[in-house]
């Protein structure tokens, strides 16, 4: 086996305490404790050498939980702490915090992670266990080694860069600048206001979504601190909190301010093609613009769909419109980063409810664009007011779908998180096509009701009142969607109605509108940039649902909106703000500080062989001439430790993760 | 105070259990670390034979840490980090690309079979194919069966058998 002391032993660091290491283990309120035996994790524990004190606790990161180790370490005289518990990631800042308010250096402090690598992946309590004790001990043994290191503190670059130009997006970068920061904001498509622009009418206000959009857009637009970039796409990003350098590249839009009358450019394009904005509904021109009164209120040139013809240049006389635009390329610095990437309404299937096949069967944006008044049918549907025509709307289209009974998706999954704004905007639907059709029939077919936010139950209780009848079906047998065989009616919709004790029933439909679900917009390539903790239904990940609702793990950046689930647009604003006012705080602190693990060279080892300095992705090693030795520049270290990789004689040893402390590591998980 | 001084990790008499594979994972903390936090936050199942060593980054994996993990009884070792392009330090992966290929080849020299030394991409996203990885390198490294390096290389008297005395012959 392994002679332990060597790991531990050889050379002493002076200023360094003796070991007396204190373990905790938490139960987190079963999370943990459910498949891992605690208890025995701390008993074992309390086995290895140095170790004076062990406890468990059901919550180590509660207030009393955190009171408890900083009593203990006092109470003890710790020298080292190792809690056991979630995710460093999620709570190393809280410990190392809890450490230090004890008087302790907070980096003697080492966190165990015995949830996400333990108890919620492995099933069998006895292998979870022996892992857990395993991993806490060999936490122990590294422990040991640990020395007291002093936070780096660097300055932070004054700026904050918004991605994303729908309202999440705007309302940070106004609750940014009217906090006197500079804010980039950029959009990739060519138009700010997002999915927001693409409603008629939102709850729970009945306000008409453009002009509460606009509102926003102009206080953006109008900002001094603000800068606006459309047609941007994040392209490459490098450095960390504090300063990121993003490089972006913006599209060429191929028209500027100079186009006068965008009217004559537009009519007179030959180019079509489907309006993404209509949801294919309508078809636009390859020069466009979305609708009247966007931003910027100048048309774009959709470069796919142009064959550069130049009748638009013609009809205005060559002034404001250039096809031989060329897109740019720049670099962003900003301290912070707010990610306001949003969401897709979920598209069905093709033939999932009859989607694609019936071409009365449509989804719930389809309607809110024909009802639009700017629209593409400029808010008419295809009934009159006085015939009794028959609308459904079924609930649930690509959200809370079940595995084996659901079409999986591309992905190879099934949408199966409920997508929290469809039930309200339906019930929302209902009433207004109520309103305006008074003679109609209106039938939702739904799971659950799940109206639950301020004012939206409202509407569940108006649409009742209005007569909307509800049919309750069941996820395991989803309502199927045909053609009528009479030929009567577009479509019917079979099922069976849990509400009358499952009985068959058959609706006949003029119209039926599919309350689809929302998916995250995909940023697959930010999401790798930036390495972002995605959830297992795609969105991004917060650190902690309710102690760090807008923070990803990666230092200094933020969330905002629904690029972190399905958010209506009150909660959407509500998280943007909280992302701003997060980004604010870090901003005006001036520095942020980094984790201290920087390389440093043993001079007495050294051999000024140089092979660091080949190595080194920051150039942060040279070479003193004089004495043939290679010197780390503080200031440039980031801390990967990759010269201490490559050192040939071990001179270079990285702080934090030096070889023996490693070491201990593996001496214990392979000691058993 | 002296290091020195420390007390000795008191070794665990190895008890009857049916043999296990043991395997040592070296993660760099902001992809792949966050990528096997994914696996628990999705809730996938794999086995508990892989332990996780943390460093800060990919470049960090001396190929001297992963002989040691198999000089000390591991079965098996992973190596995961960022994907290239994506490491938060720019280009400590890229040094990991070039090391791992080298030390695989050295330890078939040494007699280690192919199976047992594992490298990967996992991005903090690449929770499914952390569990997945894990649950085929447990079987692949089950099939070799136990390494037992040590005793192996005094066997053949590969390189300084005297040096490896202290381990013993666990045959
Ligand atoms: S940080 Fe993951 S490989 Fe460098």
């Amino acid at each position: 086996m392994f002679d332990a002391t060597d790991s531990a032993a050889s050379g002493s660091t002076p200023g360094v305490q003796a070991p007396r290491v204190g373990v905790f283990v938490c139960h987190c309120g079963g999370n943990i404790s459910d498949v891992v035996d605690v208890k025995r994790v701390a008993e074992e524990a309390a086995r290895m050498p140095d170790v004076v004190f062990t406890t468990t606790h059901m919550f180590h990161c509660s207030d009393p939980g955190q009171a408890l180790i900083e009593q203990k370490i006092r109470e003890h005289a710790l020298t080292r702490v190792v809690v056991a518990a979630c995710s460093p990631t999620l709570h190393q800042i809280t410990f190392r915090r809890a450490v230090e308010r004890a008087g302790l250096n907070q980096y003697l402090f080492e966190h165990v992670n015995i949830r996400e690598h333990v108890s919620w992946v492995i099933e069998d309590k006895e292998a979870a266990t022996a892992k857990a004790s395993r991993l806490v001990r060999a936490a122990v043994n590294r422990a040991r080694l640990l020395v007291p290191l002093d936070k780096r503190r660097i300055p932070i670059h004054p700026a904050a860069l918004v991605i994303g130009g729908g309202v999440a997006g705007l309302m940070a970068a106004r609750d940014l600048g009217d906090r006197g920061m500079k804010v980039t904001l950029i959009e990739n498509r060519p138009f700010l206001g997002g999915r927001m622009a693409q409603l008629w009418n939102v709850f729970p206000t009945n306000e008409e979504a453009r002009p509460l959009l606009s509102n926003l857009v102009r206080d953006v637009v109008k900002h001094p601190l603000i800068t606006i970039l459309t047609g941007a796409h994040v392209v490459n990003s490098e450095g960390v909190v504090g300063d990121f350098k993003t490089k972006i590249k913006i599209d060429a839009r191929g028209v500027d301010e100079r186009l006068t009358y965008p009217g004559n450019a537009i009519a007179a394009c030959p180019e079509e093609t489907i309006s993404e904005f209509d949801f294919a509904l309508s078809r636009r021109k390859a020069i466009y613009m979305p609708y009247p009164g966007c931003f910027p209120p100048i048309p774009a040139i959709d470069w796919h769909t142009c064959t550069k013809c130049g009748k638009c240049v013609a009809a205005v006389g060559g002034k404001g419109i250039n096809l031989d635009a060329k897109s740019r390329e720049l670099t962003l610095h900003s301290g912070v980063i707010i990610l306001a990437t949003g969401y897709d309404p979920y598209e069905p299937l093709l033939g999932e409810y009859g989607y694609g096949i019936f071409p009365k069967v449509i989804t719930l944006q389809q309607l809110h664009r024909m009802l639009d008044p700017e629209g593409p049918t400029a808010g008419a549907l295809p009934f009159d007011s006085n015939t009794p025509v028959r609308i459904g709307f079924l609930h649930c289209v690509g959200a809370r779908q079940i595995d084996g009974v659901n079409a999986p998706q591309p992905d190879g999954k099934v949408k199966d998180y409920c997508a929290r704004t469809c039930c309200t905007a339906a019930m929302h639907a209902a009433v207004a096509l109520r309103e305006r059709f008074p003679k109609s029939h209106i039938t939702s077919f739904y799971q659950d009701m799940r109206t639950y936010g301020r004012g939206h139950e409202e509407y569940y209780e108006q649409a009742s009142q209005q007569g909307v009848l509800f049919v309750r079906y069941s996820p395991w047998h989803p309502p199927r969607v045909d053609k009528d065989r009479t030929g009567k009616w577009p479509v019917v919709v079979r099922t069976n109605d849990l509400l009358t004790d499952g009985l068959p029933i058959e609706v006949p439909l003029d119209l039926l509108v599919l309350a689809t679900g929302v998916v995250p917009h995909d940023i697959s390539e930010l999401v790798t940039m930036y390495s972002c903790a995605v959830g297992y239904d795609s969105f991004l990940l917060e650190v902690h649902p309710k102690l760090r609702p807008v923070e990803l793990a990666v230092s200094g950046v933020f969330l905002a909106g629904c690029c972190q689930g399905p958010m209506d647009i009150t909660e959407a604003c509500s998280a943007a703000s909280a992302a701003a006012s997060k980004a604010a705080a870090m901003i005006s602190q001036g520095q942020v500080e980094m984790d201290p693990f920087i390389a440093s060279v043993d001079e007495e080892v050294c051999t000024g062989c140089q092979t660091c300095l080949t190595v080194c992705p920051y150039d942060a090693i040279v070479r003193d001439e004089a004495r043939g030795l290679a010197i780390v520049s503080e200031a440039l270290c980031t801390g990967c430790g990759t010269c201490a990789a490559a050192c040939p004689s071990s001179a270079i040893q990285q702080a934090g993760f030096n070889d023996r402390q490693v070491r201990a590591e593996i001496d214990v998980l392979l000691g058993v | 105070m002296s290091q020195a001084d420390l007390t000795p990790v008191p070794v665990e008499t190895p008890t009857s259990q049916p043999w296990e594979p043991r395997i040592i994972a070296f993660l760099c903390y902001w992809c792949s670390y966050t990528g096997a936090d994914n696996a628990g936050t999705s809730r996938l199942k794999y086995p508990a034979n892989v332990d996780i060593i943390r460093v800060m980054c990919s470049g960090r994996i001396d190929p001297d840490l992963i002989m040691t993990a198999f000089a000390q009884g591991a079965d098996g070792v992973m190596v995961c980090g960022c994907h290239i392009g994506d490491c938060h330090y720019i280009a400590g992966n890229h040094k990991t690309m070039t090391r791992m290929p080298l030390l695989s080849r050295v330890l078939q020299d040494f007699g280690i079979e192919p199976e047992r030394f594992v490298h990967e991409w996992v991005s903090a996203a690449e929770g499914d194919k952390f569990a997945k990885l894990v649950r085929q390198v447990t079987e692949q490294v089950r099939q070799v069966g136990r390494l037992d390096w040590p005793g192996r290389m005094y066997r053949r008297g590969v390189g300084h058998g005297e040096d490896l005395q202290p381990w013993g012959d666990q045959a």
